[in-house]
Parts: C-alpha cells; sequence; structure tokens
C-alpha cells in the first residue's frame, strides 16, 4: 500500500439486514476517515452498530449502500462491492483481526497457529521466523505448548500475533478482551498500545470496556447505527 | 524453530482432534477395501487356475455318447452300469475332417469295491490308448516308470494320489474288484495339480475286453490343428449321429457363467460395501467443518482463498481414503490364505492352484477406486467448507 | 435343437467333472479314520469324545529315532511311502474328563493295495479290537471277518516282539504264534497285517505311552 496519510475512508455507509420478513437498519448514514498510526475505539450499546462498521471497514463484510476506500483503492461504491476472492487479497495485505474468541487450532502449537497464515499467503518481506514476534509478546517459553495448556491472556496474545504475522497496516480487534479478566484485559491493553506507540501500527478497537477505550487517542461512539459524535 | 506450515499439515492434525471418529472411518474403509481387492484378486485368480485345469484336459473338444447327460454323470457315481457307449467306427468320422490333427478314444469303467471303508465305494478305471494317448497329455511327467506299450496288456499307470492311497511303486500288484483282474504298475505320474492325480490310466483294448465292451468307448477326445477354427469343426461334428460335442472352451464358459453370476453379486456388495464406507467418510468430514465454522471463518480471515480451504479439507478427506485403503490392502495379503479357505468351502468347483491372486497391480487399483470414489465424496463438505464467508461464522459476537 | 442338446451336454460334462472333483479321497498320506465320531464310539462304546494328535518321525526324533523304531520292528522303512516324514494320527478316547483308551491306524502295502489297520488300545498298550479300515484282496471278505480280528485281542508289544517280521516265524508257544491266517493263498497280505500290528503298537509305545515296552525289546 502506498504511503499515504489516510488509510481509511468511508463515505455515508449504511447497511441493511433482513431478520426473516423484517428489514433492520444496522448502520445509518455513517462516514469516518482513518490516518496512519491512529488509535480509535468504538463503544457503545449493544445493537448500536459497532461491530456492523468495524467489519464493514475491515472488508469482512460489505455494506449496503455509501461509499469506502482502503488505501487510496475503492472496496465498495454505491452497490457493487469486490467479490469475495479480491476481498480476501485485499484483507490479507492490509488487515489482522483478533476477536473476543481466540479461535486457536487447538490440534497446533502456539507456532503453529502463529505460523498459519504463512500456509495461505506470505507477505513479501515478512520475517523468516516468527520467534522474535513471539518474544516481544512474552511468549518466548510458550511455542511448543497447545493452546489448552494456555491461560486466557496468553491465547489471546498468541491470537494478536497470529494477526500481525504478515505485518498488516491496520489491527481489528473486536472485544478482544471480552472473555477475559480484569488483570489480563489491562495485559491485553498494554499490549495494544505498545504495538501502537511503538510500531505505528494502525487501531481500530471495539469494547464494552471503558478503560481499554481510553487507551485510544479517539473514541467514536455510535448509538442506533449513527455516530454520536 | 519452524519457519514454515502448510495446509496438508493442518489437515493431518485435523484428523487426531476427533480420534475415535477418525479411526472408525478409517476401519470402514479399510474393511470395504480388504472385499474389494480380495474379490478382484479371486477373480483373477480363480480364472487362472481354471484355465490351467482345462488347458491341461490336453484335448479342446471331447466327442461322447448321446444321451441324457444327467443321467449319466449320476450312474457313474453309483457304478459303472448304465454309462452310454459310442461305436469306435466314430473315430473314423471324426477323422475325415482336415481341422482335427490328432484324435484319442477313451473308456471309462467303474466297480463296487467293498471293501473301501464302511459300507465300500467305486474304483474308476479309464482305459486309453498308448498309441495316442500320451502325445495328447505330454505335460504329465512320471515319478517312476513309463507309460504301458501294449494295448492289450494287463498293466495299469496311476496317478500320484491314487498310487499313494493305495502304496503303489512299479512294479506292484493291483487288483480290479468284482472281476479279480490283477494288473501290473508300470507307472506312476508325479503331481500334475489336475484330475488325472487321482485317475488309474489302464490299455484300451484290455479293458474292453475285459468289460465286455469291445469296439466301445465313452469319450473321445480331439486336438484340433492350431489353425482351424475350433466352432467350426464343432458344428460339423454335431452332424454325427448318436454323439454329443463338447468344447473345453464351452465347459470353461459353462462354469465361469456359473461363477460369474456368483461374482456380479459379491461385486455389487463390494461396491455398496465402499459406498456405504464412503458415506462415512462424507459424514465425518461434514460433521468436522460444520463443527469448525468459526474457525474456518477465521483461517478466510488470515486470508485462505476459497481454493485453500478447500485444498485442506479434501486433503482432509484423501489422508482417510489413503489409511483405509493402505489398512484394507494390508489385510488382504496378510489373510490371504485365509480367504482362499473360505471360498473353498463356499465354491462348488474349485480348480486347483491359489484362488486369491493379490498382486500390486490390483492392490493399486483397489487404492484407485476408493480414492477416486474418496475423492468424490469429498467433493462436497469440501465445497461446503470454502463456500463459508467469514463474517456469518464470526457473527456470533455480541452484538 | 443341436445347440440345445450341447448346451445340456456341457452341464453334464461339467456335472461329471465336479464329481470327479467331489469323489472321496481318503487322505492319502496320514491314516486316518474315515468318519472318527462314528468308528470311535464303535470302537469304545461309552465314550464321550476324543482329541485327535498329530505327529511324524521326522519332527519326534528325526533319522535316530527312525533307526530305534526300525531296530524295534526288525525291518526298515521302505517304499516311496514309507518315510519318517509320514504324519501318524493318534486318537485319545475320553469319557468325560477321564481318558480310556487309544486309537491308532497305519498304513501297510499289501498285495493288491494299501492295507489300513486300527488298533482300539487300552491305557497299558493292550488291544481291545482289530479294525481293517481298507483291504485289497480276493480273500478281502475272510480277513474282514470278525473272528480274524478277535485274535488279536488282548495282545500287547511284548508278544509282539517274538514275531519276526522279515520272515514271519513266530516264536513258539507264543501268542503270536497262535493267530491263524483264514486266507493262505494271502500270506502275504496276511504277514503283512502282523507287520501293520507290530509297527502300530511300537509307535504307540513311542509316541503315547512313554515307551514302556522298550527294556522288553531288542537292544538297538
Amino acid at each position: 500500500m502506498p504511503r499515504q496519510t489516510t488509510v481509511l475512508k468511508a463515505q455515508n455507509l449504511t447497511k441493511v439486514y433482513k431478520r426473516g420478513s423484517e428489514e433492520v437498519l444496522a448502520l445509518d448514514d455513517v462516514s469516518l476517515t482513518v490516518r496512519r498510526g491512529e488509535f480509535l475505539s468504538f463503544v457503545g450499546p449493544s445493537g448500536s452498530g459497532k461491530t456492523t462498521l468495524i467489519n464493514i471497514l475491515g472488508c469482512l463484510d460489505n455494506a449496503s449502500s455509501g461509499r469506502l476506500q482502503v488505501g487510496g483503492r475503492t472496496i465498495f461504491d454505491g452497490r457493487k462491492g469486490l467479490s469475495e476472492s479480491e476481498l480476501t487479497r485485499i484483507r490479507r495485505r492490509v488487515f489482522g483481526y483478533i476477536f473476543q474468541k481466540f479461535y486457536l487450532i487447538p490440534t497446533l502449537t502456539v507456532e503453529e497457529n502463529v505460523l498459519l497464515p504463512f500456509a495461505f499467503f506470505r507477505k513479501p518481506g515478512s520475517p523468516p521466523g516468527v520467534f522474535d514476534l513471539l518474544k516481544s509478546l512474552g511468549l518466548e517459553k510458550r511455542t511448543r505448548h497447545r493452546p489448552v495448556e494456555l491461560s486466557g491472556g496468553e491465547m489471546q496474545r498468541v491470537a494478536i500475533a497470529r494477526a500481525l504475522v504478515n505485518n498488516p497496516e491496520i489491527l481489528l480487534a473486536d472485544e478482544p478482551t471480552g472473555n477475559l479478566d480484569s488483570k489480563r484485559s489491562e495485559e491485553i491493553g498494554q499490549v495494544l498500545k505498545s504495538l501502537n506507540r511503538k510500531e505505528g501500527l494502525t487501531i481500530l478497537l471495539v469494547t464494552h470496556n471503558p478503560a481499554l477505550a481510553r487507551l485510544a487517542q479517539r473514541t467514536i461512539t455510535l448509538r442506533d447505527g449513527r455516530i454520536l459524535s | 524453530m519452524a519457519t514454515q506450515i502448510n495446509v496438508y499439515q493442518v489437515a493431518a492434525k485435523n484428523l487426531l482432534r476427533k480420534k475415535t471418529r477418525s479411526t472408525l472411518t478409517v476401519l470402514g474403509i479399510g474393511l470395504s477395501a480388504w472385499v474389494l481387492l480380495s474379490l478382484l484378486g479371486f477373480n483373477r485368480g480363480y480364472e487362472a487356475a481354471l484355465n490351467k485345469d482345462i488347458d491341461n484336459m490336453g484335448f479342446q473338444v471331447l466327442v461322447a455318447a448321446k444321451g441324457c447327460p444327467y443321467e449319466a454323470a449320476t450312474l457313474m457315481l453309483k457304478g459303472g452300469t448304465g454309462l452310454r457307449y459310442m461305436n469306435e467306427s466314430v473315430i473314423r468320422d471324426i477323422l475325415r475332417h482336415p481341422q482335427v490333427e490328432k484324435v484319442t478314444p477313451m473308456l471309462m469303467q467303474a466297480v463296487f469295491d467293498p471293501n473301501k471303508g464302511e459300507s465300500g465305494g467305486i474304483n474308476a478305471y479309464l482305459g486309453v490308448d498308448p498309441a495316442t494317448f500320451p502325445s495328447l497329455k505330454s505335460y504329465l511327467k512320471f515319478k517312476q516308470g513309463g507309460w504301458f506299450t501294449d494295448a492289450q496288456s494287463h498293466e495299469a499307470v496311476l496317478g500320484y494320489e491314487a498310487a499313494e492311497l493305495e502304496q503303489r511303486e512299479v512294479g506292484d500288484q493291483l487288483l480290479i474288484p468284482e472281476k479279480n483282474i490283477e494288473l501290473k504298475v508300470v507307472g506312476v505320474l508325479s503331481r500334475s495339480g489336475t484330475q488325472d492325480d487321482g485317475t488309474i490310466f489302464v490299455p484300451l483294448r484290455m479293458l474292453q475286453k475285459e468289460f465286455g465292451q469291445e469296439g466301445r468307448v465313452t469319450g473321445i477326445g480331439i486336438k484340433v490343428d492350431r489353425r482351424a477354427d475350433i466352432s467350426a469343426l464343432e458344428n460339423k461334428l454335431y452332424d454325427l449321429p448318436d454323439v454329443q460335442v463338447v468344447s473345453m472352451a464351452q465347459v470353461k464358459e459353462t462354469i465361469m457363467s456359473l461363477v460369474s453370476t456368483a461374482k456380479v453379486m459379491v461385486l455389487s456388495i463390494a461396491l455398496i460395501a465402499i459406498l456405504i464406507a464412503m458415506l462415512g467418510v462424507v459424514n465425518t468430514i461434514l460433521m468436522s467443518v460444520i463443527e469448525r465454522t468459526q474457525e474456518i471463518g477465521i483461517i478466510k480471515s488470515m486470508g485462505a482463498m476459497p481454493g485453500d480451504v478447500f485444498r485442506m479439507i479434501w486433503t482432509e478427506t484423501v489422508i482417510l481414503c489413503l489409511l483405509g485403503g493402505g489398512l484394507g490392502i494390508g489385510f488382504s495379503l496378510a489373510l490371504s490364505k485365509i480367504t482362499d479357505i473360505l471360498i473353498r468351502r463356499l465354491l462348488p468347483y474349485t480348480p486347483t492352484g491359489s484362488l486369491v491372486a493379490v498382486d500390486s497391480g490390483l492392490a493399486f487399483l483397489t487404492l484407485a477406486v476408493i480414492l477416486g470414489i474418496g475423492l468424490v465424496s469429498g467433493l462436497y463438505p469440501a465445497w461446503r467448507a470454502s463456500r463459508v464467508r467469514p463474517l456469518e461464522s464470526i457473527r456470533s459476537e455480541g452484538e | 435343437m443341436k445347440n440345445a442338446w450341447n448346451r445340456t451336454a456341457r452341464t453334464a460334462w461339467t456335472l461329471i467333472l465336479l464329481t470327479f472333483a467331489a469323489l472321496p479321497l481318503f487322505s492319502a498320506v496320514g491314516c486316518d479314520l474315515n468318519d472318527p465320531d462314528r468308528d470311535v464310539k464303535r470302537l469304545f462304546p461309552g465314550s464321550t469324545g476324543y482329541r485327535t494328535l498329530y505327529v511324524s518321525v521326522t519332527e519326534k526324533g528325526g533319522q535316530e529315532l527312525l533307526r530305534k523304531i526300525e531296530a524295534r520292528l526288525g525291518d526298515v522303512f521302505k517304499g516311496l511311502y514309507e518315510t519318517a516324514d509320514v504324519p501318524y494320527t493318534l486318537y485319545q478316547v475320553y469319557k468325560g474328563k477321564e481318558l480310556i483308551g487309544y486309537i491308532h491306524g497305519v498304513n501297510q502295502k499289501g498285495r493288491y493295495g494299501g492295507l489300513q489297520v486300527f488298533l482300539a488300545l487300552d491305557l497299558q498298550g493292550n488291544i481291545r479290537s482289530f479294525y481293517f479300515q481298507k483291504l485289497t484282496s480276493q480273500y478281502a471278505k475272510l480277513l474282514r471277518d470278525a473272528s480274524f480280528g478277535r485274535q488279536f485281542e488282548g495282545l500287547n508289544l511284548k508278544d509282539f516282539y517274538g514275531y519276526e517280521v522279515s520272515t514271519g516265524a513266530a516264536r513258539g508257544g507264543s501268542r503270536v504264534a497262535a493267530i491263524r491266517n483264514p486266507a493262505p493263498q494271502a500270506e502275504d497280505d496276511f504277514r503283512s497285517t502282523l507287520r501293520a500290528v507290530k509297527k502300530n503298537l511300537i509307535l504307540v509305545d513311542e509316541f503315547l505311552l512313554g515307551n514302556k515296552y522298550l527294556e522288553h525289546g531288542p537292544k538297538s
């Protein structure tokens, strides 16, 4: 991706879901710009559309209308979106994802879990091994362990390592501490903060946790599919 | 530290998640592979053994007296009388045909031996012409002695097992019970693996005289000229009065058709077994795909294309089929002796020689069939997995 | 019409081939009872079961054992079919859990064919009954008559040590000398029978009785 200040630009995004015979407006005319190196948090009550928004920004879903540009490239314009394969190509170059559930593969070791994205795609310039990455997240002693032997915090850190292995431009974190206690949540928060400050990683964070939200540089509040502030 | 992992390794490890399920699936495939390979081996072995037996008859066409054949067969069991005879003059008529290379007349006679076991049994003697018979059966080798040369002499040549039963060697006497005729043993044959092992051969003229059957025979063996058309000759021979013509090729055909019906049935069962095993494979893989929907979504989010996911899931199918196929082939090779014994018990006529001929060619064929059907069965679950959209699978996040 | 005939002919010859394949060949090499279930009950009325053992001279002691047996027999093993690897079938007869006797048969070359001589023995090795399972001879009727077999009852190997197989001479006054040949024209079969009985008893002594009678026999 060419070096630009704006990494994400969303204009008038709407998203309509069909739930049975009902139509639900999950996002209503949302516009947003994200600059490189920004740490954004998205807050709001359940059903406010924050996850919907982040999914569209992260190219996991297409909007119903509006415009989205990622790194200067138009992803979605009007009704026309990219195919699943094209979205995949963009995802793997630009984004890394972590979720509330860690989604580690139980039959693979920590090391193998982190290497997994390399089975499908290896970005040019990515490191030959993952030891340094694991070490930076405090996991150098756990490389041969299976997920079942790790604590919640350790598992989320493995997920973070996996999300970072292909040097993404943007990290999407959807409720990453939802399954963790306060101590571990704090740990994860510090990891994210460190990644942003030291590595300049752009982070989009969805969270219910106010302490975590405060770690971000900018907080966006949503309600009923609209941005409040 | 490792620096790379590939989809095939991931696929293999995925199968270890539910070990019991994977093991049972592999066992199912193994059993069906075993059945298929044993059947293919039997198919080949039986035909080869039968061919050998038929070829060892020495003559391609047999002419016998016309009559109710079933009657002849049953009467032969109970005693020598009631056999249908042909006049020897038929030989002249046969020799008229240019396609005929050689003929040899034969007379089968039997007597009842009251001293065989508890309630007695029958002894059968085959009268043959020493001038023509040995050359038609040149593959017969002698353990001791040789053929009688005089068609009238009171001599006998015994097949290996017939000699062993009677503890006869060259120079010993042989008695025809009921008629109390003494014969001198002049030859003991080596094992040939055919019916000849249990046969007592005597000179034709002598047998005709002693049993009051001068001028009569029960069968004429015909060797057909190499270049001639056997069926054309048969058609001409049908014109001879009061005889029936049997070609060994037709005998083989009859037996094979008796067996092939059974074969078709059993092959169908084998295929059904394979299909059922494959259903097991589809079930196993599909269930694991459904169980891993969210995980597959995450893998997609990591950058896996639909093709990558398809390959990963399809690989799981391939691994199960290879393991199951290999296991079945192993069973089949190790237990081929037992399968041989089982089949001998079940079939009415079993030629001598190994019945189940399993070789590497057939093993590869079986593996290919299993793999082929497996790959087709694996298409749907793999396709389904590749269609998973990352969002749908992770959508169950708290909204 | 012709085709129908020939189809039937084909099937018929198939059947003939089948029947030849199915003709029972009595066990050629060894010497088994044709119908052990029936024969054991007949030879040991009151028995409830039996166990079958297979042994051969080769596996029990090889050439050395063969020489020992030949010395006791007073004759060598000869011919194509009397070899050290011939399997012998020994029947142990039971009443309930109790062993009550043995049955053993040997093949012997006769004048016109193979003889199969079976002996039913008590636990001491005395003959209880004598049975010709197979015999080919014009005088078979006389030799298979019950009166002939009865002459053997009560005899044991000690008695047979007095019988010389090579000459046919029996020690005067011995119980073997008292055995009469009902068919003098079949003297050779009679002598073959006695040889078979002596061989039978020696093998039983060797394989089942632990050489109980060895000391009474000739020194090798």
